[in-house]
């Protein structure tokens, strides 16, 4: 098992929201090799709105909760942020209010290893992984499920606009127990 | 029937021999036959009209009596009797002459229009020749294409060629020369093709396979082409073999030493560019010292021609799609600076000034005894009937000595100089005499022609023309005209040039009043002094040139072979003016690079972009340099610069690509470097660069594939060798890591970060003797770098000699006391010696430093388990 990570029982509430996607810069986008599938979704309104960059579409689910987002690695990754665009305003009763966040192998050994609640979110919204244990800053992982647990206003269906998840960094040095900081070594430590 | 240029000059050549062989040089001829040339001429010229039947030589290259041919003919023409000259005029012969001769004196293209054949086209090519000088492509290749339908000659094909080629549409070029066999239109089919990146084609047009004994057309030009095409086909032998080839026929040919240099096979400078270069210069310049004084002055034109394809080929190639203007800019510029004689960097060139002024002491002095002293009414009465049926046949015949021999420019000029007239940055501006040639030739026949009115024997000359025909008269006006309209036209270097014909009007108006054969000889003498003289100024010239190459012929040679600290050594000993210049200055940057003292480096770039801003050479190493300096702004900066100058440049794109890298956007630099790419698929360079961002991008397939692209076109790129090894490093592949790092290693010795990778590798391999020996020699080879020592502590501690490392560390702390990894790994060593004060102390220190996330989680995961033995966690 991947995670074993039980902070995922106490709920944060996360307001607002950032028009901007902002991350560090040590963090990379890992999802984009991963298989995505989504629990249901309306025609026109599918998976692929979820990562096509583009605020104006959304998924849209169409069936009875949890409304879910299967995320499936190629390879086991780490992971440490997951970052979803939704938006109150426009999407009021459809915007998710409590969102899980399941780990694991694959669908049969899915754990929670976080729960957050949305209010009246509009823009990015951040949902870190990493637990209290510096050992679970990551969440190495083949899998990661998104589950809309329930919206807005006893909303039934969801809108999702926007998903995106982040790992570390791999170091640039290969066999290197850390990874350098100082000008003086980071300029002679490659070649180009 | 078209007679070919090559054809012209063979049989030209031919005949020449066989007046040398008869002892009916024109000179000698006149002085010892003056009552009766016609006797002596009229079997010549026949002679002439079998030998064109009988042969084809295409060795138009060494034609070395020329100039003494040419007076010859021009007086077989004016004492030929009437069955021989209607004879002459009849055969193509006749068009040959006017050709060859406008060729030899490289004058006003518009006389020869009056002398043509067919006045449709001189005029024609007298008009794309124009716009082709004017840069007027569009122009130039309409014209050119009526002047192909209307004569649908070969040479009149190169032409079009010759415009379509430096329009940059390669294509055209090969469609309407396909299947051409004259040599120069091979050589230009080859060109288009390379162009066109039809490598087999090219060289099937350079070497036909039917019959392999051919020479390569065009000299060095053509070797250095075969050359190229055998590289990029990955023949390296032959390549090497035919870039010495065209350097041991034109050794100023410094693309092929270039070339040589990249390929590794250079040899030293001083010996490419030592005595035997000097003498095979100094055998193009004086070969014919020791013929009739105008010789020099034909062979000159030669080897000037010559050169001059050779530098076009540069150009062309080189700077296929940016440069063409800049170089011909370039090598206006240079041409008024031999004028004003006040070049720097250009030694030789007032040599060649002086030099090439030289035939106009000699030419107008037969052209002045004929105008003045002969005269003769017969040819303009022969000429009559002949210029009824083709009137510009018959239009001047008597002064068609002057025109033929003082003007026009024949269409061996327009492929030579057409399309090549592009030369390309050497220092040896080869059009500089050329076209000094010319213009003192305009002033030579301006003299003529002032003198037509002036001297009472041209004075009977014109009125009996004007009586005989006004066609000819008009001409002659015309002529006057024109040439007027020339001067007004190109207006600088003016004031040299009138004096220049001021000058010129002196010699000719003595000579010209005096034709006896006395002064003629004492011309003669004089002339050969002058020759002499300034063949020793040639040899001055070569002498100094060559210096300048070997210096950095040898800068870039060790530089290619990575001596990066000899070849700055050797750089330094360049003269203040060439070592500031865009090219030099940048290789300086670039040995920097190497050597990885990317301050230097930058401080080198950065300077050679103040001297040539607009010059895209090395700018993509600039940017990497920068990108290892992290100057993200100026890098983006000079990226932005880089793009406004040349969105079609290689160059331009990599930095953008390496803008977006240190953005840690590595999918659109990968883009930018990809399109990079697609500018230029043989930019090595930027093929490893697509490999980094897509090892970044954790796609190792596609970027091995990028690194062996780029071996595939230059196997001496480290960086792809380099590239190679961190792949299969990064994948575990111990052995071939450690393969490939000793490639790159071989390549380049100097580098300590490969060596302190080799070192990695070896560690991996559980090599640790090896290792440790390696990151010694790293650390020797360049004490600035502190990565070898850091792996050096790292190799110490898995050997578990834990003090040995805590030495280094401490030694390394000092260097860079910023370093958070080090303090990790010092922390590291003091929790396995169960040191937990000094552990805790130092993984403090390191966290203090922002570490990578990464980082923060092992060290405070090492904090909490303090007093856990390592062995128990998973080794970091």
């Amino acid at each position: 098992m991947a995670t074993e990570s039980s902070e995922g029982e106490e709920e944060t509430k996360l307001m607002g929201g950032n028009s901007q996607l902002v991350v560090d810069t040590d963090l990379r986008e890992m999802a984009k090799n991963a298989a995505w599938s989504v629990s249901s979704c309306k025609p026109g309104n599918g998976v692929s709105s979820l990562r096509d960059d583009n605020y104006e579409t959304y998924w849209q689910s169409d069936g009875a909760q949890p409304h879910l987002v299967n995320i499936q690695f190629q390879k086991k990754v780490k992971l440490q942020l997951v970052a979803l665009y939704v938006d109150f305003n426009l999407d009021e009763s459809y915007t998710p209010s409590k969102v899980s966040i399941r780990a694991g192998d694959g669908f049969h050994n899915l754990k929670e290893i976080k729960t957050v609640e949305f209010v009246k979110p509009t823009g990015w919204m951040y949902v870190p992984l990493s637990g209290n244990d510096p050992r679970e800053t990551f969440v190495n992982t083949f899998m990661l499920q998104i589950g809309i647990l329930s919206n807005h206003l006893n909303g039934r269906d969801t809108h999702v606009r926007q998903i995106k998840v982040y790992g570390p960094q791999p170091n640039p040095i290969p066999h290197q127990p850390f990874q350098f900081t100082s000008t003086e070594f980071i300029t002679y430590s490659t070649l180009r | 029937m078209f007679l070919s240029v090559s054809f012209i000059f063979g049989s030209l050549l031919l005949l020449a021999s066989i007046f040398n062989m008869t002892k009916t040089v024109k000179q000698l001829f006149l002085i010892q036959n003056p009552q009766k040339p016609s006797l002596c001429v009229s079997p010549d010229s026949r002679l002439v009209v079998d030998s064109i039947a009988n042969l084809n030589h295409p060795r138009f290259h060494t034609d070395s009596s020329l100039s003494s041919l040419i007076s010859s003919t021009s007086n077989a023409f004016h004492y030929a009797d009437e069955n021989n000259l209607k004879f002459l005029v009849k055969s193509e012969l006749y068009r040959s002459i006017v050709n060859f001769l406008s060729h030899i004196y490289k004058l006003s293209d518009k006389i020869r229009v009056y002398l043509s054949k067919y006045p449709m086209e001189g005029v024609l090519i007298d008009c794309v020749q124009n716009s082709m000088r004017h840069l007027l492509y569009r122009n130039a290749i309409f014209m050119c294409e009526r002047l192909c339908s209307e004569f649908p000659s070969e040479t009149n094909l190169q032409l079009l060629a010759a415009c379509y080629l430096q329009s940059n549409q390669a294509y055209a070029a090969f469609h309407i020369l396909k299947g051409t066999q004259m040599p120069q239109s091979r050589y230009l089919f080859a060109i288009s093709c390379y162009q066109m990146d039809l490598l087999k084609e090219a060289e099937m047009a350079l070497c036909p396979s039917n019959e392999p004994s051919a020479e390569v057309p065009n000299g060095a030009a053509g070797h250095y082409l075969l050359g190229l095409i055998y590289r990029y086909t990955d023949r390296l032998k032959s390549a090497v073999h035919q870039f010495n080839q065209a350097l041991s026929i034109d050794p100023l040919l410094w693309a092929a030493y270039e070339e040589l240099c990249k390929l590794g096979a250079a040899g030293e400078a001083t010996s490419v560019f030592g005595d035997s270069a000097f003498e095979c210069i100094q055998k193009q310049y004086m070969s014919q010292d020791v013929g009739p004084q105008l010789q020099a002055s034909s062979d000159d034109h030669n080897v000037v021609s010559s050169r001059q394809q050779v530098a076009e080929n540069v150009s062309a190639r080189q700077l296929r799609h940016l440069n063409g203007n800049n170089m011909k800019d370039s090598s206006l510029n240079h041409n008024g600076a031999v004028f004003s004689g006040s070049t720097a960097g250009a030694a030789s060139q007032p040599n060649n000034g002086v030099y090439a002024v030289i035939p106009f002491y000699n030419t107008p002095s037969p052209m002045a005894n004929q105008l003045s002293g002969v005269a003769p009414p017969p040819i303009c009465r022969n000429m009559l009937p002949n210029g009824s049926t083709s009137s510009s046949v018959g239009a001047d015949v008597s002064p068609r000595s002057t025109v033929k021999s003082t003007i026009q420019a024949p269409r061996r000029k327009f492929v030579d100089e057409g399309k090549l007239r592009k030369i390309s940055g050497r220092l040896f501006s080869d059009s500089g005499p050329r076209r000094s040639t010319r213009l003192a030739g305009e002033g030579g026949s301006m003299a003529n022609v002032s003198g037509a009115s002036v001297a009472s024997g041209n004075g009977s000359n014109h009125t009996s023309k004007f009586s005989t025909s006004k066609l000819g008269s008009a001409a002659l006006r015309s002529v006057t005209v024109r040439k007027g309209q020339s001067w007004s036209t190109e207006t600088f270097n003016e004031g040299v040039r009138s004096e220049l014909d001021d000058s010129r009007v002196n010699t000719t108006s003595t000579s010209g009043s005096s034709p006896s054969p006395d002064t003629r000889s004492c011309e003669h003498d004089g002339s050969m002094g002058r020759t002499s003289m300034s063949v020793s100024k040639v040899a001055n010239g070569a002498l100094e040139l060559l210096s300048l190459l070997k210096i950095i012929g040898e800068g870039y040679r060790l530089s290619c072979l990575y001596r990066c600290q000899e070849a700055l050594d050797v750089f330094m000993q360049l003269p203040l003016k060439h070592y500031n210049t865009g090219w030099v200055l940048s290789q300086v940057g670039k040995a920097h690079f190497e050597l990885v003292d990317y301050m230097e480096a930058e401080r080198a770039f950065s300077n050679a972009r103040l001297a040539s801003p607009y010059s895209l050479e090395g700018m993509d190493i600039y940017s990497t340099v920068l990108y290892h300096l992290k100057e993200d702004m100026r890098l983006s900066y000079l990226a932005q610069e880089l793009i406004s100058t040349d969105r079609l440049a290689p160059q331009s794109w990599c930095a953008m690509g390496n803008c977006y890298s240190m953005q840690k956007d590595h999918e659109t630099a990968l883009k930018n470097f990809q399109r990079a790419v697609q500018l230029n698929s043989r930019f090595t360079y930027a093929h490893t660069l697509c490999g980094h961002e897509y090892v970044a991008l954790e796609d190792f397939e596609n970027g091995i594939r990028s690194y062996q692209n780029a071996l595939q076109i230059d196997a001496r790129h480290y960086n792809a060798w380099y590239g190679l090894a961190m792949v299969y490093l990064r994948q575990e592949k111990y052995e071939f890591s450690e393969h490939n790092f000793r490639r790159a290693l071989n390549i380049n010795p100097c580098s300590s970060v490969i060596m302190s990778y080799l070192g990695t590798s070896l560690h991996a391999l559980k090599r640790n003797e090896e290792a440790l020996a390696m990151m010694e020699k790293a650390i020797i080879a360049d004490k600035k770098n502190p990565l070898p020592m850091y792996q050096k502590a790292n190799i110490l501690v898995s050997m578990e000699d834990f003090d040995g490392a805590l030495l280094v560390l401490e030694e390394l702390k000092e260097y860079a006391p910023h370093e958070s990894s080090v303090y990790a790994l010092m922390g590291k060593i003091y929790k396995r010696r169960l040191m937990y004060d000094m552990a805790m102390l130092h993984f403090g220190l390191a966290l203090d430093l922002k570490p990578s996330a990464t980082d923060v989680a092992t060290i405070k995961a090492a904090i909490e388990k303090l007093h856990v033995p390592d062995e128990l966690e998973d080794n970091m």
